[in-house]
């Protein structure tokens, strides 16, 4: 934390864990609140450092990891914030031009 | 073997329905035969399908309610009730598959502002008495979210649609698949595989799975999302790790292996096992009720084992990935399940393709398959 200078509540939160030395009780989340909370890279190589064990074709992995937020950077959160990403696209072979974009509501 | 004479057993009404409309023209079909062996998976948007192990064909389909996802089953030992978590992993629900009533609901969120999601962790007592469902609430306030501490909530099978905990206890966190053995311990998935006493919630460890302590070995990488029920009654969770040459852990020179961690529930002995080197990824795995000896692996493709020799015997090709691996009580037939909506069927021995059976309704996903005999 040399370097870094806390500027805003949050990290002067951190800075305060760092120096009550209780970064300790800072705990992973099982269930993430949404996808901006996990730090999963999604569509990635596979172990081999090829894509032969990446899931074939993409789609067959597409619902069973946004559930989950396994690709949060690609594909909306269906756990919380966007259940209904796939309503118009429940076989992801046949209908995945019917997956579209998402976009945060404006709060009024 | 002809794929067509499987695609012919299929009943007509399935074909007509294709896979744009739920089953719910199969919904409230036949009752289950006593002694007659089942499949059952789930897919989207609302589906629990049931399919008969002897002709390789849907026998019927029910309604589920709410929201899908992730769809994870459990049987019940009554070969009649299944339960699913379902619902963006919020809900637990029972469903009697001779009539499709639902029978047994649980929120897995027991308080105003709270979510609560539960990671395809829960399962039943061996005499389906009890489910037992790790589960994981934020409290939703206004200005901010809070992550509480995971709970092991234990429920009373028979308590009907508005099932509240009997019991609760503080749970290990990062809990996902979890199965009971004979004796009523039930086995966790997490960090380690835990053994819990469900009366007391005494929490013990059965495999050091982050925690092992394998001179040369690296800590294991571990994927559990599929509580698979197996006929043999092991509870396998696969493993790939790295075997150091000698202490200066060379990662150059170490050998990548696959392996599982295994919980046989009749008699609650474990083992940490390698089965061979990595080649490929598989997401589930099995062991064969015939021959304790192979194990089966699934993602791109079906892989099978020699457990003793450490050896790959056959691998079959299959048409698209497959995340759930199932075997019947034979254990002459394997059954691929997940990820799209048809089921592929594999001869255990030749690991000749027997055929697909293609399901109304959408994705399985991340869905498990339980086979059971009724």
């Amino acid at each position: 934390m040399k370097h870094l200078k806390a500027i805003n509540n949050k990290a002067q939160l951190l800075t305060q864990a760092v120096a009550d030395d209780s970064v300790e009780e800072v705990v992973a989340m099982s269930s993430l609140a949404g996808c901006t909370a996990t730090t999963d890279p999604g569509w990635e190589i596979d172990a081999f450092g090829g894509v032969t064990s990446l899931c074939q074709p993409m789609e067959a992995d597409l619902y069973g990891c946004a559930d989950p937020c396994w690709w949060p950077a690609q594909v909306p959160d269906m756990m919380n914030t966007y259940p209904d990403w796939n309503k118009d696209a429940m076989n992801s072979k046949d209908d995945w031009r019917n997956l579209g974009t998402v976009f945060p509501k404006d709060k009024n | 073997m002809d794929n067509k004479r499987f695609t012919s057993l299929i009943p007509a009404a399935a074909l007509v329905l294709g896979t744009t409309l739920s089953g719910a023209v199969l919904a409230k079909g036949p009752a289950l035969k006593e002694g007659s062996e089942y499949m059952i998976v789930a897919n989207y948007p609302n589906n629990m399908h049931v399919i008969d192990l002897q002709s390789d064909s849907l026998y019927k389909s029910c309604d589920l309610p709410d929201a899908f996802g992730p769809g994870v089953t459990q049987m019940a030992p009554d070969g009649k009730t299944a339960y699913i978590l379902n619902n963006r992993y919020e809900d637990i629900y029972g469903i009697n598959l001779d009539n499709c009533d639902i029978t047994f609901h649980a929120k897995m969120s027991l308080q105003k502002n709270e979510r609560t999601k539960s990671i395809f962790s829960f399962t039943l007592s061996p005499d389906g008495s009890e489910l037992y469902a790790v589960q994981n609430p934020t409290m939703l306030n206004r200005d901010h979210y809070r992550v509480q501490p995971a709970r092991l909530a234990v429920y009373d099978t028979s308590a009907g649609l508005d099932a509240k905990p009997v019991r609760t206890f503080p749970s290990p966190r990062q809990v996902t698949v979890m199965q009971t053995g004979a004796d009523g311990t039930l086995y966790m998935a997490g960090a380690d595989i835990y053994k819990v006493d469900v009366n007391t919630g005494e929490v013990g460890v059965a495999i050091p799975s982050r925690n092992w302590e394998r001179p040369l070995y690296a800590p294991p990488d571990v994927l559990n999302a599929w509580p698979i029920q197996a006929p043999s009654k092991d509870f396998t969770i696969l493993y790939t790790t790295a075997k150091f040459q000698d202490e200066s852990y060379n990662l150059d020179t170490a050998d990548w292996i696959y392996g599982f961690m295994n919980i046989n529930l009749e008699t609650g002995e474990t083992e940490t096992t390698d089965f061979g080197p990595i080649t490929e990824i598989y997401f589930s795995g099995v062991r064969s009720p015939k021959d304790p000896n192979l194990v089966f692996g699934v993602l791109n493709r079906l892989a099978k084992y020699d457990i003793e020799k450490k050896e790959l015997i056959a691998a079959a090709e299959l048409d698209h990935s497959y995340y759930c691996v199932a075997i019947n009580h034979e254990g002459s037939k394997i059954y691929l399940g997940g990820t799209f909506n048809d089921v592929a069927i594999y001869d255990a021995d030749s690991m000749e393709k027997l055929g697909n059976i293609q399901l109304p309704g959408g994705d399985m996903a991340i869905s498990t398959s339980q086979v059971f005999i009724r």
